[in-house]
This record gives structure tokens, sequence and C-alpha cells, in this order.
């Protein structure tokens, strides 16, 4: 079976990872059509997308729940399947941990309107990466989807998103934010917090400072509820309905990045990793010709010029396309018993519905014996 | 003539369009017209491998000035420099200092709390953008920076307006404010977007303008990477596409590139009002042998 029509017909939550500007959110939002079309409900979770892909799903506008794409003319209408997407919005998503967690609604109130949290998730590396698990754990409880497909957020590292809750909670970690906040404890530590006020007056002033502690003292108080979910997402991960995907572009980093991640990934934090989609690749331009004058009926001295110009750039497009089918057999060999699936670069329509759903055919139809143009 | 008249050139775009290749080739070229340039990196990680080193070179690139040739250096900017430079200026004492840049409690302060990374790495900029001569006049004439991909170059241009709503006063306002009488001076900083011949980065590159502006970083221009060269006459072009009608050739998809970038130059040229200044593909990667120097040299006007 086509392992990609495999996977959406057995996971629950489809997790794509990748390095920034490989197509991932594309790739992810056409896993979704094609899972729709197999009868799935689907909700596609995608994290900054261009302004082109958002406005063609319809969250361009940050909306607070996932909306219906228009799949008119893209899914068999008799059909039960459907496509939502969402937008992350990671300021969303920490006031709804707030309002819900908060020990009471004034504490809740006084926090939304601390200045240091109103800012927290535009400022706190990792805090789009956590949000985002933290997004994942409420849909995963919703039952009106039986799939869902996670974009990871952009980053040069594909892994960065494995790693987050740990380095957001560098920052979230409950004996940090203890320091900042005075109060008991042994001698070091308080002597800890009074060197801390110290460095924390002369650098913001008196009154940041207070600011900042009264954030320290109430955000601390969500910690545990957060780290619980975090570490139930943790196991969650781990787990037979999860799978993760590597998005990966023909480029020179796409070896080392494979293999790095199928490593991390499947040893060190024990997840499931189903495969390696090569995106942009020249695969699919096998069985393509070389121009050649001798071909031409009739005599046509300009296209013969012409032809001659054209042959560096043929070599050169064969060459890369022979570097990418050498690419996919290494990527193969790396991953084990991974798979790797190409897709063909389709430029700037890949990011209107209609580039979706050639995207979605390709995911299904088979990768071999297509010629693209 | 480009890049020259400034003090401070950003040089931003998304991820994998030639940011560090131009930003290398604009501090190389200002070296050999005798102007002492800096060209920085951000190192977003500790210990992780320079970029822009590499082009050099110096793949371990890991300090704050590494000289290449009499005129130019190489450096790469982190938030730790930052903070120990910041520390160092304000604490009363050097006994506190000590205590300070000892305690691991205020080294996890510092890289966790909220934008103090980005803080650490602006205040580290802002001090070799500050530093001068023995006799008064900057150490650095021109200062490049390789800026990291858009949404951490908007995160770190629009640090001063975010953190001085949260901190009005102080010695880290102060130097939010000195940062930002260069940055946002048009006169002393530009920012320069390079972006590739396609459709969608160019109308990615143009949000970037929007959103440096919002900023109040001023943006000098546009760069247009990669520019594919076009060895076809019109009627060559025309029968090849009546030739390639009929069947896949290998050489369609340059075709098809070649016109897409001329329509991608125009579209450019048609909504952005700075100038866009196209730079030819290259396969050379070695900088010193590169024709992308020299051609940026004949842009800058320092060579013909």
């Amino acid at each position: 079976m086509n392992p990609i029509q495999d996977l959406i017909l057995t996971r629950k939550v489809i997790v794509c990872c990748g390095a920034g500007g490989v197509g991932k959110t594309t790739t992810s939002a056409a896993l979704g059509l094609a899972a729709a079309r197999q009868v799935k409900n689907v909700l596609v979770v995608t994290i900054d997308p261009s302004k082109r892909l958002a406005e063609a799903l319809g969250v361009d506008r940050n909306p607070e729940r996932p909306i219906p794409v228009d799949t008119t003319g893209l899914i068999d209408q008799s059909s039960t399947g459907s496509l939502a997407a969402w937008m992350l919005d990671p300021q969303l998503i920490a006031d709804r941990v707030v309002e819900r967690f908060s020990g009471s609604n004034r504490d809740a109130s006084t926090l939304m309107n601390n200045p240091i949290y109103q800012n927290v998730t535009a400022m706190v590396a990792g805090m789009q990466e956590y949000t985002a698990v933290q997004a994942l754990y409420e849909f995963i409880h919703d039952e009106r989807y039986d799939l869902i497909i996670l974009d990871t957020p952009p980053s040069r590292d594909a892994l960065r998103f494995l790693d987050a809750p740990e380095r957001a909670s560098a920052f979230l970690d409950r004996r940090i934010f203890n320091l900042f906040v005075p109060g008991e404890g042994s001698a070091i530590r308080r002597m800890t917090t009074k060197l801390l006020e110290k460095v924390m007056d002369v650098s913001f002033g008196p009154e940041t400072r207070r600011e900042l502690q009264q954030f320290f003292q109430l955000f601390g108080g969500l910690l545990s509820q957060l780290n619980h979910n975090q570490s139930e997402m943790r196991r969650f991960f781990g787990g037979q309905d999860v799978s993760f995907l590597l998005v990966t572009a023909p480029t020179s980093a796409a070896l080392e990045e494979t293999q790095f991640f199928s490593r991390r990934a499947t040893e060190e934090l024990q997840l499931h990793v189903a495969g390696v989609i090569l995106n942009r690749s020249l695969t699919h331009c096998r069985n393509w010709k070389m121009p050649d004058t001798d071909r031409i009926e009739r005599p046509d001295p300009v296209l013969s010029v012409a032809i001659s110009k054209l042959r560096q750039f043929s070599l050169r497009e064969r060459h890369l396309m022979e570097g990418h089918v050498k690419l996919k057999a290494d990527l193969a060999a790396l991953s084990g018993h991974g798979w790797v699936y190409t897709l063909p670069h389709l430029g700037p329509d890949a990011s209107t519905l209609d580039g979706l759903s050639a995207i979605a055919d390709f995911m299904t139809d088979g990768e071999d014996d297509k010629n693209t143009k | 003539m480009y890049f020259l008249n400034r003090h401070t050139l950003l040089i931003s775009g998304k991820g994998g369009v030639g940011r560090t290749a131009v930003s290398a080739a604009i501090g190389l070229a200002s070296s050999k017209a005798k102007k002492r340039t800096l060209v920085l990196e951000i190192a977003y990680e500790e210990g992780s491998q320079s970029a822009l080193g590499a082009r050099f070179g110096r793949p371990d690139l890991n300090e704050e000035a590494c000289p290449i040739n009499d005129f130019l250096a190489i450096g790469r900017l982190n938030a730790k420099a930052g903070h120990s430079l910041f520390l160092r200026t304000i604490l009363p004492s050097k006994t506190l200092i000590a205590a300070a840049l000892r305690s691991k409690a205020v080294h996890k302060f510092l890289t966790a709390a909220p934008s103090l990374h980005e803080m650490g790495i602006f205040y580290h900029l802002l001090t070799l953008l500050q530093k001068t001569r023995s006799d008064g006049t900057r150490q650095y004439e021109l200062i490049i920076i390789d800026m990291p991909a858009t949404g951490h170059t908007l995160a770190l241009t629009g640090l001063p307006a975010i953190l001085l709503r949260l901190i009005p006063a102080g010695p880290i306002a102060r130097a939010l404010k000195e940062g930002q009488s260069i940055l946002n001076n048009p006169e002393l900083c530009e920012a320069w977007i390079v972006t590739l011949p396609e459709k969608l980065p160019v109308t990615e590159a143009l949000e970037l303008v929007d959103g440096l502006t919002e900023t109040d970083v001023t943006v000098g221009g546009m760069i247009l990477n990669r520019m594919p060269p076009d060895p076809f006459t019109d009627d060559e072009r025309a029968a090849l596409d009546a030739y390639c009608d009929a069947e896949h050739f290998f050489g369609q998809l340059t075709l098809a590139r070649i016109r897409a970038a001329k329509v991608a130059l125009s579209e450019l040229k048609n909504r952005f009002d700075s100038p866009v200044l196209d730079l030819p593909e290259v396969v050379d990667t070695d900088l010193v042998t590169n024709p992308l120097t020299a051609y940026i040299g004949e842009l800058m006007g320092t060579e013909s």
C-alpha cells in the first residue's frame, strides 16, 4: 500500500517536522486534504503559514476556533470527510490556560493585565512550540476530529519542536520562578534572591522588577498544571496513534538532517518516525528527453540555435535529476524501516487550493510514472 | 553608489535566499574600497557552526572580531557576551559583578526570561556600533549584519519599542534608546532585503518591507539574488516553447524559471519604490574569486 495512504488511515495525529523553507506547511495542508478525501474528519493546525496559503485555507484572520475549509470541487460532495484548519495563536492558548487554571478569577485578571505576561508569548523562546503542544492537547480530546495534522514552527533545526517543552521549561521551571519571588527558604536561597533583586533593580528599575515578580508569582502557580499537560503529551507523542514525518528538500543538508532527525527522534525520544517526504524533487523527470536538433522534422535555423543554447541547461537539469534520484536512495538507506516519498516542485501554485489538490493527488496516486510540467 | 554611505546595513530576508553570501560579498567589496568594515552574524545557539565564518574558512568563528584583511573583520554576536558587557556597566561594585557573572541563577534568568536573550544580542551589537579608536573616530566605518530569517529579524528590530513599553527607565531603557538612535536613523542605518526572482519570495519580501517599516527601520532597497542569465532571443524562446509543448524535455524547467524571473523582477520594480539590484546566479562559492564580490563592487562604484 502507498505509505502515505496507510499513515492517513491508521493514525490520529501526524506531526510534520522540517527546517524552514522546505514547504512543510503546504505539505501538511495537502496531507490534510488527502486524508479528508479518505473520509476522515481532519484538522490541520498550521503555524505561521505564508499569507497566500493562509488565505487559501481561510485562516488569515486568526480565527479563535478551527474553521471549515471550503472543499467544493476538491472532495467528493457525497463523502463524509471534512477538512478544517486553524492557525496557532500562542497568546490565545496562553490566555485559555490562565483562565482555566488560575487559583481565582482575581488572579487570572491580575495576570492578564500584567505587562510582562501580555508580551510573554512573543518574547519567550520556545513559547510558540510550547503553546502548539498545549493546543494539540485540547484538540486530541475533541471528538469532531479523527485526524489532526500538526505543522511545527519554522526553524533551522527540524527537531526544535521536540525539544521545545524542555527549552520553554528552562524558563517555566518552578525552581527558577521561586528565585524571583521573595519568601522563605535557606540562607543561600535568600541570598540568591537578594542578588537577583539587586541586578533586576539596577537593570529595570524597581517598578518593572515588581511587575516581573508579580508575573513570576502568578504564572508560577500555573506551572504544575502546564507541566502535567506537557508530560501527558510526551507520553501521547510516544504512543501508537502518533507518527512523525520529516519534510525535507533536495539540498546538501538533507542527508545530514535526516540522519540527525531519525536518530534523535527514534533512539533518544522514542517517537515513531513514519518516513521522509522529499519535497520539490526532480525524480519525476526521469523519463524526460534531451533536446536534440536531429529530432526536428523541418530545418529551422532559429530553433537549432536555441536548442544548442538550451543544451547546457538541459545537461544541468538532467544532472540535478540524477542527484535527486541518488539522494532518494541514500535517504532510504539512512532511514532504516522508514520510507522516502518524493513530491514534485509545483512553484507558486502550491499555495492555492488547486495546488494543494494536485499535491494531495501525488500523495495518494503514487509517486512514480508521473510527469510534471 | 550603494551601501558605502551608511554606517550600518541590516541584510535581511527569508531563509535560503543567500543573505550570508550577500553580506560577505558586500563586506569584501567594502574592504577593497579601504573602508574599515565589520561583518556580523548572530549566534542564536551557543556553539553552533558559523555560516558566515565558513565563507571565510573559519567555521568555528566565535569571537567579536576576527580579522580577514587590513580592512575587514568578521564577528559573531551572542547573548552571553552582551549580558556580561551589560552587567559590567550597570553593577556598582566589582564584587557584585563577579558574583552576578558567577551565579547560575542570574545566568538562567538572563537566558530564559522574556526577551533578555534578544536584549543580550542587541547590547552586544550596540557596544560594537559605538566602538571608537583612540582618536575618537569609529572603529568600524561600515558594519554589515547578516540578520536572522524574517521572524527573528522583526523580533530584533521591534525589540526596543516593545521593551521600552515594559521598561521605561533605567540602564536597559537607555541602551535601547541609544540603539534606536542608530537603527532608526535612515542617515546611519538601512535594511536591505535579499530575495529570489520568483513569485512567492517577492511577495514575502514586500511583506518584510512593511514589517521593517513598522519597526521604524528604513529599507534601502532589495537585492534580487540568483537572477538566471537569459541567453535566448525572443524568437528562440518562442521556437523552444513550441518545441517543448509536445513532449517533456530537460531544460524546460530552466526556460520556465527564466521567464518567471523576468516577471518577478518587473513586478518588484512596479510595486517597490526604492532601488532593486539584481545579482547574477553564480556557481562559484569562493568569495575572493566569486564574481558576486566584483559585481557588488561595481554597484558600490568602487570598481569599474
